[in-house]
C-alpha cells in the first residue's frame, strides 16, 4: 500500500463553476520526492491544500474520491489531526508568520507549542531545525525585519521543526536567490533520504531535475504526465502543452532538428547541454 | 510597536501593565474635573514610560497622532461654538474661548487614552502577552487575535509605504496641495484593503498548518515571571475599575 493514494479525486471550490481538480489518481511511496509543475490555474496549489487538508475541511466545496496519507482516510480525519501528520508551506513568507512572536527563534517554536511539546525538548528542536535550514544566525532577529528568501526560510524551518511525516511545499524558493534555492533543496533531499515524504510545487525545472524522483504535470486539473523528471520534463508532450520547460531543453530540441544534438535523450540542466553538445 | 529596553516596566507581568494602563484610563475618563486626564498623563504615565526608558518614544507617537487632530478640534470647535467670548474677530471668524476651551479638554482625553495604551505596548513583547491572556483563561483564538491586532498597526505602516513607493514609481503624485493628496489616497488604500482581506484566508491557513487548533494542552517556550505582589496588585485594579465607573457615573447625576 502507497504511503500517499489518492483515488478518483475531483474537487471545486464553493464559488467555482468546474472542477479545479477533475479525477487525480496518484500513488506515492514514503521518502519519495515528488515534484508537481503545471502552468498557472492548473490545480497545483488546490492538489497542496487537498494533501494537506485544508480542501474540503477549510475551504469547503465539493470534493468525491479519497485521499488517504499514512494509512488515514482525510475524510475520517479533522484538520487538527490531519496537520500533524502532514505539513504545508507556501509561497508568500510574509502571511506564513505567525504575528505573534518576537524572535524567529520563538517563531519557529510556535507550532511545537501548540503541540504541547515541553520547553526542554522545544528548544533542542528549534535549534536543530535553524542549523538544518542554515538561519542559525538569523534566530534572534525578529521575523518582520527578514528579506522575502530569509523568511521563507523561516516559513519552511517552522514547519519542518513540527517533523510531518509528508511535507507539502508550494513554490517555497520562489523569493530565494539561486545559492539559497540550492540550499533549501538540499535540505529537502536529505529530509527524503531520511524518510519525510515531500511533495512540491516548482516552476523552476532544473531544480526538480537535480533534487526529486518524480515529476507529476498537471493541467487543467488532470494528470497530465507523470515519470522520471529525465523524461517527463523532456518530453513532447509537455512541450507542446505549452508547459514553462527548461531553455537548456527546448534549444537541444531545436538542435536536435537541425542534427547538431547527438543524444537520444534531451537535457534539463546546463550540465547535461553542454556534455552533450561535447559530444 | 515592542521596544527592547532593560526596564524594571518591561518586566513586569503583562497583565500587570495592561490592567494598570487600563486603570488609569478608566480613571482619567470618569472621575471628576475637566483636567483629569491631563494631570493623569502628566503624573503618572509620562513618569512610568521614562521608568520603562520609553518616553522619547511615547511622545513621538502622541504627538504624532495627535498633532493633526488637535488642530482640526481647536479649529472646528472654537470656530462654531455657538454663543461665547470672542477670542479675536476676523471678518466671519471669532474662535471663541469656550469652544477651544472645550477641544482642549477633550484632546487631553484623547492624549490619555493613547499614552496609556502606549505605555503597556510599548514596553510588552507581544508574545508575552499572548502567552499570559492564555494562562489567565482566555480561548487561544481570542489571545491571538488581540495580539496580532497589536502587531497589524506597524504592518500596515510599512506596506503602506511600500505601496506608496511602487505608486510613486509609476508616476503617481503623492506630494502638493490638498486635492492632490486626497487624490492619491486612493491607490494606496485601495490595494492595501484588498490585500489585506485576501491575506486574512492565506493566514488562517498557516497558523492551522502549525497546529494552533490541537485540541492538546499548550506549552510555552518562555516563562513569564509574575510576583505574589503583582497578582496582589491585579486583583486590587480589578476592583477599582467598576468602582472608578460606578463613581463617575454616580457624580455626574
Ligand atoms: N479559494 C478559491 N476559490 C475559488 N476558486 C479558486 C480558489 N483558489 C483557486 N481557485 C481556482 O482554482 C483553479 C486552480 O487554482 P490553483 O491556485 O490551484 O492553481 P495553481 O496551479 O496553483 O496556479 P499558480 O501557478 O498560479 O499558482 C484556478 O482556476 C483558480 O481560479
Ligand atoms: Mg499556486
Amino acid at each position: 500500500m502507497a504511503f500517499i493514494n489518492i483515488q478518483n479525486l475531483t474537487y471545486q471550490y464553493p464559488t467555482s463553476k468546474a472542477p479545479v481538480l477533475k479525477n487525480i489518481n496518484l500513488q506515492i511511496e514514503q521518502g519519495e520526492f515528488v515534484a508537481i509543475v503545471g502552468p498557472n490555474g492548473a490545480g497545483k496549489s488546490t492538489l497542496c491544500y487537498a494533501l494537506s487538508g485544508f480542501v474540503p475541511h477549510f475551504f469547503k466545496g465539493e470534493l468525491s474520491g479519497s485521499i488517504e496519507v499514512a494509512g488515514r482516510q482525510s475524510s475520517q480525519s479533522t484538520l487538527s489531526e490531519w496537520v500533524l501528520n502532514v505539513g504545508l508551506a507556501f509561497q508568500n513568507p510574509f502571511n506564513q508568520i505567525s504575528g505573534a512572536k518576537y524572535t524567529v527563534f520563538e517563531e519557529v517554536a510556535f507550532g511545537l507549542e501548540n503541540m504541547g511539546v515541553p520547553r526542554t525538548e522545544m528548544q533542542v528542536r528549534v535549534e536543530a531545525a535553524l542549523q538544518l535550514t542554515g538561519i542559525a544566525d538569523l534566530a534572534q532577529r525578529s521575523p518582520y525585519s527578514l528579506s522575502g528568501g530569509q523568511q521563507q526560510r523561516v516559513a519552511l524551518t517552522s514547519i519542518l521543526v513540527m517533523r510531518p511525516k509528508l511535507l507539502v511545499l508550494d513554490e517555497p524558493t520562489s523569493q530565494l536567490d539561486p545559492i539559497g534555492a540550492r540550499e533549501v533543496f538540499n535540505t529537502i533531499r536529505n529530509m527524503a533520504k531520511d524518510g519525510t515524504t515531500i511533495v512540491l510545487v516548482e516552476h523552476k525545472v532544473e531544480w526538480i531535475a537535480n533534487f526529486a524522483d518524480r515529476v507529476v504535470a498537471l493541467k487543467a486539473g488532470q494528470v497530465l504526465l507523470e515519470g522520471k523528471p529525465s523524461e517527463a520534463l523532456t518530453s513532447d508532450l509537455l512541450a507542446e502543452q505549452g508547459f514553462g520547460l527548461s531553455r537548456y531543453t527546448s534549444t537541444a530540441r531545436e538542435a536536435k532538428k537541425q542534427g547538431l544534438w547527438k543524444k537520444d535523450t534531451l537535457p534539463v540542466t546546463l550540465d547535461e547541454a553542454v556534455e552533450g553538445f561535447k559530444q | 510597536m515592542y521596544v527592547a529596553r532593560a526596564s524594571g516596566l518591561h518586566q513586569l507581568h503583562p497583565l500587570t501593565k495592561v490592567l494598570t494602563a487600563l486603570c488609569l484610563l478608566i480613571a482619567g475618563l470618569t472621575l471628576p474635573g475637566n483636567w483629569t486626564s491631563y494631570c493623569i498623563t502628566l503624573l503618572i504615565v509620562f513618569p512610568l514610560s521614562a521608568w520603562g526608558k520609553v518616553f522619547p518614544n511615547l511622545l513621538h507617537i502622541v504627538w504624532i497622532v495627535s498633532l493633526p487632530f488637535a488642530i482640526s478640534v481647536l479649529l472646528i470647535q472654537s470656530l462654531f461654538w455657538g454663543a461665547g467670548t470672542p477670542i479675536f474677530e476676523f471678518w466671519l471668524f471669532a474662535p471663541k474661548v469656550e469652544g477651544a476651551r472645550y477641544a482642549l479638554i477633550s484632546l487631553g482625553k484623547i492624549i490619555l487614552v493613547m499614552s496609556s495604551f502606549l505605555l503597556f505596548s510599548l514596553t510588552t513583547r507581544p508574545d508575552a502577552l499572548m502567552i499570559a491572556l492564555k494562562q489567565a483563561g482566555m480561548p487561544s483564538s481570542i489571545a491571538y487575535i488581540i495580539v496580532t491586532t497589536l502587531q497589524i498597526v506597524p504592518s500596515f505602516q510599512r506596506k503602506g509605504a511600500t505601496i506608496l513607493d511602487a505608486q510613486r514609481s509609476r508616476g503617481l503624485e503623492t506630494e502638493g496641495n490638498l486635492w492632490v493628496r486626497a487624490r492619491a489616497l486612493v491607490p494606496i488604500v485601495l490595494p492595501l484593503a484588498l490585500g489585506s482581506l485576501m491575506e486574512v484566508e492565506e493566514r488562517a491557513i498557516a497558523i492551522e498548518a502549525r497546529a494552533f487548533n490541537s485540541h492538546k494542552a499548550e506549552t510555552s517556550l518562555i516563562e513569564i515571571p509574575d510576583t505574589q505582589f503583582q497578582k496582589n496588585f491585579r486583583t486590587v485594579t480589578l476592583v477599582a475599575m467598576p468602582l472608578l465607573m460606578i463613581f463617575g457615573i454616580l457624580w455626574r447625576l
